[in-house]
């Protein structure tokens, strides 16, 4: 619920913010009566006040709880403070890391290997003791999607520096 | 006459055969999949639409979606978890049924029930598409912004949890479609002086982050179920059911054939309370009820009758108004806006080829569901049997190289990472993401009719409220949204009393 909470928060400054990204837009004779800032304008005043009203109701419900003596959930619906949930959120977000990383170093290393330490860093992180069986479903796995993606559909994915390397 | 001709022309064009059997045979491979819905198998499909005809892209789409709903019955029956959310119902009885033996039998039963029910839907859809079509002259401008606008109340009010939570994924859906260039004044919006959003961020991206990279995002959380130990399923083969067994289950399969064609259009019902329906009322009509939940055939052919008859009659509101009512039909919808087609009351009269084309597709796409679900068994169960470690890995990379084939980008494949991360903060903190990405889908539909409207009466909102069907689509919306606050409201007093 406290989590909730602070989303709301977080909403309504969007909201704000929003506002006044929009009310910075340029104002051109061809946008009509409304312009290109109308439906923004409308859209960050319903979400400030659609933030408020999650914050009442949040609340709200929190009160009540308090009032009938409720204890802490273990794991609260919307994801709440136990530090479980969030090993469990750092977790998750560490798979974005990893295809963040992947972004960065496909320009260099190219499409296949950087596809197949892609899948050998995301199968070991997903619990699989690294072995040579995971080493052998990166190469093969890399190798087909190579196939797949640069020969057979023909997307110009990065070759990376081996082109340059290897003359 | 003339829309059989296309129908008959599609069945005939070697590009659709070819999209309506690589649809059906990923679908029913990414349905047995635990983790991998529908839509999911679906939005993985979109990047490599792109260079498809618009009528190979949809029926790719749709078939992928009736496959789905049959493979979803695989890991249901085998072992005791549905791949797709609506083969639950399927469980009950069918795990059952494999745990006496008979688990080849359950199969058959999904396959055939799943295939009549399919063309059952499909029936009823050719039937509906005329008299729907009629409507068509009757929307103009005023009238088109207030369909958007009842699309979007319709999903956030029916959305799990919170009336408030709903309509705030659908706001920010709306946020996310005015980034880019106002399609009427030139004027670049929420750009950042950023080049690469200049043509706003393309809804496959938030499709793809919220429902895929989100999904898989949750996947790595959890822990692999130490009770796979690789040998699931070996062994089983597929027992399809005689015609005398099939007219005994006659009653079921009609009860999970018709609730699933009642129950299709209606927008946040879907394949999974359909189900659920077809199963509890096969049992209230069935003559042993005694027998369910102990390996009653019935309890398997009526849900999987219902969720795919579903697959046809979910598509009525889908064409005829361009408002989807579930995850997949977003999708689909997608699938027609990559081709510039826009869904909706003028659909049939300005493209009907494609509507009669995506109907002879859809036929073909059941009976090659059929004819796949017979032979796919065992790369199936080969499949369910891999650790999930691989598979994660395996579609993380197919995310990321669909993505990239679309605008040969790298900042595409940052934002779909990052629309990952807002579809599973949205997971943790349960806004609903199906008013989030209609919101996208509908944002320029909504605003491009908005302001028409305006340019027409010179600025005067009246026009919404003079306009009869627009006047009564608002007041629609009005009313679904107040209905939906007082079920709230009661909710609320509920919890307090309790």
């Amino acid at each position: 619920m406290r989590a909730t909470l602070v989303s709301s928060g977080v909403l309504f400054a969007l909201a704000v913010a929003y506002w006044f990204g929009a009310d910075a837009l340029p104002k051109s004779r061809l946008g009509g009566q409304v312009g290109a800032d109308g439906l923004p304008k409308l859209l960050a005043i319903s979400l400030a006040v659609l933030s408020v009203a999650l914050a009442a109701q949040t609340l709200a419900y929190m009160r009540k709880e308090k009032r009938a003596g409720v204890a802490a959930k273990p794991v609260e619906a919307d994801g709440g403070d136990n530090p479980h949930a969030w090993r469990s959120h750092a977790r998750a977000f560490g798979l974005i890391a990893i295809g963040a990383a992947y972004l960065a170093l496909l320009p260099h290393l190219g499409y296949a290997v950087s596809a197949a330490l892609l899948l050998l860093v995301v199968s070991t992180y997903c619990g699989l003791k690294p072995s040579w069986r995971t080493l052998v479903f990166a190469v093969v796995g890399g190798a087909a999607f190579y196939i797949i993606f640069v020969r057979v559909l023909q997307v110009p994915l990065p070759a990376g520096l081996w082109p340059t390397l290897l003359g | 006459m003339e829309g059989l001709n296309y129908a008959l022309a599609a069945l005939t064009s070697l590009p659709v055969l070819v999209a309506a059997a690589s649809g059906v045979m990923w679908g029913i491979l990414g349905g047995a999949l635990p983790g991998i819905s529908p839509s999911i198998a679906m939005a993985l499909l979109l990047p490599f639409t792109f260079d498809m005809t618009p009528l190979s892209a949809i029926v790719l789409l749709g078939a992928t979606y009736i496959g789905a709903e049959y493979g979803g019955s695989i890991p249901a029956i085998l072992i005791r978890t549905p791949g797709t959310n609506s083969a639950a119902a399927t469980v009950i009885d069918g795990y059952t049924m494999h745990q006496q033996g008979r688990g080849g039998e359950a199969l058959g039963l999904s396959l055939v029930g799943g295939t009549i029910g399919g063309l059952v839907g499909l029936i009823f859809l050719v039937l509906l598409t005329k008299p729907l079509a009629s409507l068509a002259l009757m929307f103009t401008p005023p009238a088109y912004f207030a369909l958007g606008i009842l699309g979007l109340s319709i999903i956030a009010s029916l959305s799990e949890g919170s009336l408030v939570k709903g309509l705030i994924a659908g706001v920010a859906g709306l946020m996310l479609a005015t980034i880019g260039t106002d399609p009427l004044s030139g004027v670049a919006r929420f750009t950042f002086g950023n080049p690469d959003l200049l043509e706003g961020i393309h809804f496959i991206f938030i499709m793809l982050g919220v429902f895929a990279v989100a999904e898989l995002m949750s996947k790595v959380t959890e822990r692999e179920d130490p009770a796979m130990d690789g040998s699931v399923g070996k062994g089983t083969r597929l027992k399809l059911p005689s015609l005398k067994k099939l007219w005994q289950l006659r009653r079921a399969q009609a009860i999970g054939t018709g609730l699933g064609i009642a129950e299709g259009p209606i927008p946040g019902a879907g394949g999974t309370v359909a189900a659920f329906l077809a199963y509890n009322e096969a049992k209230r009509w069935s003559k042993t009820p005694e027998q369910f939940g102990k390996g009653s055939e019935e309890g398997v052919i009526a849900p999987e009758a219902a969720n795919n008859a579903v697959t046809a009659s979910a598509l009525v509101p889908t064409l005829s108004f361009g408002i989807p009512g579930s995850n997949s039909m977003a999708i689909l919808l997608g699938g027609f806006l990559i081709h510039g087609i826009q869904p909706g009351p003028l659909l049939l009269t300005s493209n009907p080829n494609l509507v009669y084309g995506l109907y002879g597709g859809l036929f073909l796409a059941n009976i090659l569901m059929f004819a796949f679900g017979v032979v796919i068994l065992a790369p199936c169960i080969w499949l369910v049997n891999r650790p999930k470690p691989y598979l994660t890995a395996a579609i993380f990379v197919l995310v990321l190289s669909g993505i990239y084939s679309i605008n040969h980008s790298l900042f595409d494949l940052g934002i779909v990472l990052a629309t990952g991360v807002l579809g599973y903060v949205m997971r943790v903190l349960k806004f609903p993401a199906l008013p989030l990405i209609l919101g996208v889908v509908l944002g320029y539909m909504i605003e491009s009719n908005y302001r028409r409207s305006l340019l027409i009466t010179n600025g005067d909102h009246i026009v919404f409220f003079q306009n009869p069907v627009s006047l009564g689509l608002l007041i629609c919306s009005g009313l679904i949204i107040v209905l939906a606050l007082v079920t709230e409201v009661r909710r609320y007093r509920k919890v307090a009393a309790a």
